[in-house]
Formats: structure tokens, sequence, C-alpha cells
């Protein structure tokens, strides 16, 4: 009895061990080159923003004959990345590319990571230190985004009444900055009034919350910028439960397939697409050349396309919409 | 149970309730615990030797390991509690909720404190251990003198605590925590080894002697065999029952520290399912949700399966999905193996 208890163990030991063993092959370019082996550590799993980015990464690695993996913590939030990043770095690849969960409380694990040897490369978000720790932060430039997003909604509500900014959290580099842009560039039109921002924790129900609250609140309220993903879906889905989808323009962040199902429902109006893909892309292509010791760009912003109803078919637009699998 | 029956009639003292659970309860808990512990540990051994076959020179290291055991500590030490209380065949959902309230409580002290310096440290971190001990001292008095079920008074404090965490902070991470309790606790190592892997060591080990060798710790499986039976032997089990919810709540304050010091933020979005992971280690170290059976060795091993297997799922690059499947299966298979060891226990006794 004990016996084949053991014996299943062990087999159920190889069994878990086999699901992950097939990274070692594939990939080989067949030049004399260095195989480089990277990881990707993303915010979160499974937000299509990073699996846009991963495409784009995995796209650049394959190009340059290189190894890419992925990790990802269970949510945004920095002591659950902590562990993912240690085992990466036990790992030992030769660059991470990683989008740090908190510009402070990452830190410890990926000056960790560099004294370990391994070259960082910041891919959407960063850390306070962050030109110190990586070779090169790459990003879209989130004010701008911001302030896109302010001429945008400026636009959609024919300037006239409150509008509100649903945030993740502080402390986040990229949606801060993506509120800062926004309220600057709101006060230029005076007919809106600008009632500040509430934070969503990246929960849709919690933006959904906020959103229908503001509404209580500010009867005037025509318009609501959505940071990321899961702020602006929240607060379409407050606002339709409130029956306000006519009377409240929604712009929304970044382009996912939710997103776009409700660009196309004309629950959202807008939506500030940012490149993920490419920014994957530069990511690999940036930690390569440090890697190889060639020079590098330590900072990349990326840009933005603004998607409505009416372009988010077009050729132009279309291939900047976000995938939920490459 | 026949001993119990000899006991003088409650009323008289609390001794003499010790001697005859020790000998006949205990005596026979104790081969059992001991083989199901076992079980688990082959179960860790094994996963850790997958995976150091696999990838021995990245998995199989000093570096690794000592990394698994910081990240594993706050866990730990919420896991350590939870034992207690699954053991008297309670169960304490509010464990997160209230490692996120005390870890907040603690924030804003330091913060109101000047933000820093020695002083403002010591000053939150007692408010944040005190603000544990409340909240598990009120899931414990509902629990006895209101006799509302343990499961739905600790789903009302999840939600009560983190909510008034929520409340305090406005739903926004309190930062900026004195930066000497991240140099020196929070990344901080002595000789090697992490104060924070320190710190849950002593924890751990104040809860294996507290457990299997003090009168607290054989009350606390007398109630979970039988609390009636402990009633009549004189132990005072609706006080002894809110020491445990007590301690549990002591415990995710002492965790809410160990974050707030590894992090410097108070990590609110990070511990919803804190709760879930401590009752899985639990279980998986062969501790019975039905109470009476368990040990807090047997949770240290529980506790480091996921971790684990996390950790060597990274390493060997299989997607972020498959671990939580993974982690999930692994507990039902652990607790089918001990439920079947257990039966085949049974059938042997009866014979």
């Amino acid at each position: 009895m004990r016996r084949r208890w053991l014996l299943g163990l062990a087999a159920l030991a190889l069994a878990l061990a086999a699901c992950g063993g097939d990274d070692d092959g594939g990939g080989g370019a067949g030049s004399a080159e260095k195989q480089y082996k990277l990881t990707l550590i993303q915010g979160v799993k499974g937000d299509q923003f990073y699996v846009t980015m991963q495409c784009g990464a995995q796209e650049a690695a394959r190009a340059a004959g290189a190894t890419l993996d992925v990790a990802a913590p269970d949510e945004f939030d920095a002591s659950l990345q902590t562990p993912v990043v240690n085992a990466v770095v036990a790992k030992k690849p030769d660059a991470i590319l990683v989008a740090p969960t908190d510009t402070q409380a990452m830190i410890p694990p990926l000056t960790q990571a560099k004294q370990a040897g391994i070259k960082l490369v910041f891919v959407d978000t960063t850390t306070e230190n962050g030109a110190e720790l990586a070779e090169s932060e790459i990003a879209s430039d989130n004010e701008e985004g911001g302030r896109e997003a302010a001429r945008t909604l400026a636009e959609l509500t024919g300037g006239k009444g409150s509008v509100l900014v649903i945030n993740v959290k502080p402390g986040i580099s990229t949606t801060d900055a993506r509120a800062k842009g926004f309220e600057d560039e709101i006060k230029k039109t005076p007919g809106l009034k600008y009632i500040g921002q509430e934070y969503s924790n990246d929960k849709p129900e919690i933006a959904a919350s906020k959103a229908t609250a503001a509404l209580a609140a500010h009867p005037d309220l025509v318009g609501i910028f959505g940071t990321n993903l899961f702020s602006a879906e929240g607060a379409a889905t407050g606002l339709r439960s409130a029956g306000a989808t006519k009377k409240v323009k929604i712009v929304g962040f970044d382009a996912g397939p939710k997103q776009v199902e409700d660009l196309e429902q004309g629950i959202v109006q807008a939506l500030i697409a940012q490149k993920p893909a490419d920014i994957g892309r530069a990511g690999v292509e940036q930690a390569i050349a440090a890697l190889k010791g060639e020079p590098v760009q330590k900072k990349i912003g990326t840009g933005f396309v603004v998607v409505t109803k009416e372009n988010m078919n077009s050729p132009d637009v279309e291939p900047f919409l976000y995938k939920s699998s490459c | 149970m026949s001993e119990i029956r000899e006991v003088p009639p409650a009323g008289t003292q609390e001794e003499p309730a010790d001697r005859p659970l020790q000998a006949g309860v205990q005596g026979a808990l104790r081969r059992r615990l001991t083989e199901t512990t076992t079980w688990t540990f082959l179960i860790l051994l094994g996963i850790v030797a997958g995976f150091a076959a696999l990838r021995f020179e990245q998995f199989a290291t000093v570096f690794n390991f000592r990394n698994i055991a910081a990240d594993a500590s706050g866990l730990l030490i919420i896991a350590v509690g939870m034992t207690f209380v699954i053991i008297t065949a309670g169960i304490d959902l509010s464990v997160g909720s209230v490692l996120v309230f005390s870890g907040v409580i603690a924030a804003k002290v330091m913060l109101a404190l000047g933000g820093e310096g020695w002083g403002a440290i010591g000053a939150g971190l007692v408010a944040g251990l005190v603000a544990g001990l409340a909240w598990g001292v009120v899931n414990g008095v509902l629990v006895t003198k209101a006799r509302v079920p343990p499961l739905i008074v600790t789903l009302g404090t999840l939600g009560m605590a983190l909510g008034s965490a929520l409340l305090i902070t406005g739903g926004i991470d309190v930062r900026g925590v004195p930066l000497e309790l991240t140099t020196t606790i929070g990344i901080g190592q002595l000789s090697g080894v992490p104060y924070v892997v320190i710190i849950a060591a002593v924890v751990t080990a104040i809860g294996v002697i507290t457990l299997s060798m003090t009168r607290f710790g054989r009350y606390t499986y007398a109630i979970g065999s039988n609390a009636e039976a402990a009633r009549r032997a004189g132990i005072n089990v609706d006080r002894h029952l809110i020491k445990v919810y007590a301690l549990s709540g002591l415990l995710a304050g002492l965790a809410g520290m160990v974050s707030l010091a590894r992090f410097a933020t108070t990590t609110i979005g990070g511990h919803s399912t804190d709760n879930l992971a401590a009752i899985a280690a639990v279980v998986l170290g062969g501790t019975s949700l039905f109470g009476g059976i368990g040990t807090v060795l047997g949770t240290v091993v529980g506790v480091f399966i996921p971790a684990i297997l996390q950790n060597g799922f990274v390493i060997l690059g299989v997607q972020p999905f498959w671990q939580q499947v993974a982690v999930g299966a692994v507990l039902i298979i652990a607790v089918y193996i001990d439920q079947l060891k257990r039966r085949a226990q049974e059938r042997g006794e009866r014979r």
C-alpha cells in the first residue's frame, strides 16, 4: 500500500514537472549567436493589454532567436508579484522584462534581480528609481494619453458639465500620469468642471459603484474618463445600471475585446488605445541590445490611437485593438 | 470518552481535566497525526525533488529557498493561528481583511507620528497588533456568546475589517511608511536569514509548543473533538474559544506588520484570498475541518506546498494559469490520500 502511493507521488511530481518541459527546445535561429533567455513578468494574469504586449515581445524574441517565458501574479499587487519576481530571478534568465506593480514596493525584489546580474527592462510601468534599475524604460507617454482623453471627452460632451476620472490606485506610474495629463488638459475647456478622481482598485464592481455614486452626487455629470481597462469597463456597467448611458460619455483607456464591444454598442464613446505590442517588441529589442553590450535607449515612448465606433474597423486602427491570445 | 466521565463534575478546578484527556484522547491522536503529517511531508519532498531534478541549478539554491521562505512568511504566520481555530472545529475567514486593517492602522499611526524614527515605528506596530487582536476578540465573542456560527461571524468581519480599512484609506494604499522599517525588518537579514523568516519561525515554534505541550493546546484539541465533553470536564469552553480567535486575529495583525515592513505599503488588494490560502495550508497539513485533529508542523508543510509549486512553475516557465489548476489539484489529492489512510486505519481499529 505504502509503496504504491510513493510511486503515485513520484508519478505526480513527474507529471507536474512535464507540463513545463517544452521551453528548452524550439526557438533556435540556428545562428552562432548566443540564444538569450528572456522572461516577461506581467502586472497581472489574463489582462489583454499584457497579452498583446506578450504577443509583440514573443514576435521580437523569435526574430532575434531568443526564448521568452511569461510569468504573472494573480492580482495587480506588489505582495503577489514579489514571489513571481523572486522565482524568475532564481531561474537566472539573461534579462527580465517587467511591469512593476508598485513604484516603491517592487524596488527590493528588482534590486535583488539586478544584483544577480540580470538585465532589467521596465515595460509600461516603472519604479521610483527606474532610471537606475532598468536598462531601458518603455511605456506610452501616459500624460499625453491623458491629454488626448481630455480633448476627446471635451469634443464628445460639447464642453459643458461635470467630468470625473476613475483611476486605478495611487502609486502606479502610468495611470497616475494619465490622470494628471487629463486634469491639466481638461482645464483648457472652461465649460467643463473637473470634479476629481475616484479609485477603482482595478476592480470593475468598485468602478461601477463609484460611477453611480458620482452620478447621484453630481446630476450634471456628462463625462467619465476611465484610466484603465477595468475602470472604464466598470464605469460603463455602473452607468448602464443607472440608465445614464446616453447622458454620460465615457472615454476609456486601452482597447480590450470587451471595451471594443462596449464601443460597438455605444456604451463607451471613445478609447485611447496604447500600443502594447510595440512596447513588448521594443522591450525585447532593448534587452537584447543591453545583453550584447550595444547602446540602449534609456526611455522609449510609444504612441496612441484614438478608437471610435466609426474608425474601429479601418485598417489604420484595427491592428491596434488588443488581443486575448496571440 | 469513558475516562472523561470519571472526572468530578464541573466547578471544582480546571486542572483535573488535563490528565485523562492527555492520556486517552491524545495518545491515540498523536499516532494518527504523525501519520498524516508524514504523508503531506512526503508530497512536499516529492515536489521539491521533482523541481530539483528538472532545474537543479536554478531551483535548489540558497537564494531561491531564502526567497520562497520570505515570501511564505506572512501566510505561515496566519496559518499557525488558523490551525488552532480549525482544531476547535471553527474557521476564520477574516484573516486577510484583518491583516489589511492592521497594516492600515499601523501605517496611519506611523505617519501621524511623523513618519520616521523607531518611536513611530514601535507605536505603529503595537497599534497594528492591537487592531488585529481586537478583531479576533470580536470574532471570538460573537462565536461563543452570540452563538453565531464561525463561518458567518468571520464572513461578516471579513467584510467589516476590509470595509473599515477602505473607509480609513479611501481605498488607497497608505504609503510613506518609515524607511527604517523596510530596510531592517522588511528586507534585512541575520546571517543570511531574512528577519521576516525568523519572525515566522519563532511564531511557528511557539505554536508547536503551545499546541502540543501546554494546557492551552490540550483544551484546543478537547474542544475540537467534543465541546460538550470538554465543558463537562470543567473546561471554560467559551473563554478558551475567545482566546483562540483572539490568537488568530493577533497573528493576522502580525502578518500585516510583516507585509507592511516588506512592501512599505498596505497592499490592500493583495490579500483577498489569504483566508482560503491559509485554510488550504492547514487542511493540506492534515488538520481536520471537523476539529480535534491537527498539528502546526503539518501546517508548515501545507504552507510550503503551494509556495514551492508556484516558484517551481515559474522557474519551469509553465503558463501562469496552470499554476492555480495544479495547486488546486494537489490540495484535493493530498486530502484524498489522507482520507484513504484514515479509512484504512479505522477499518484496522475496528478489527
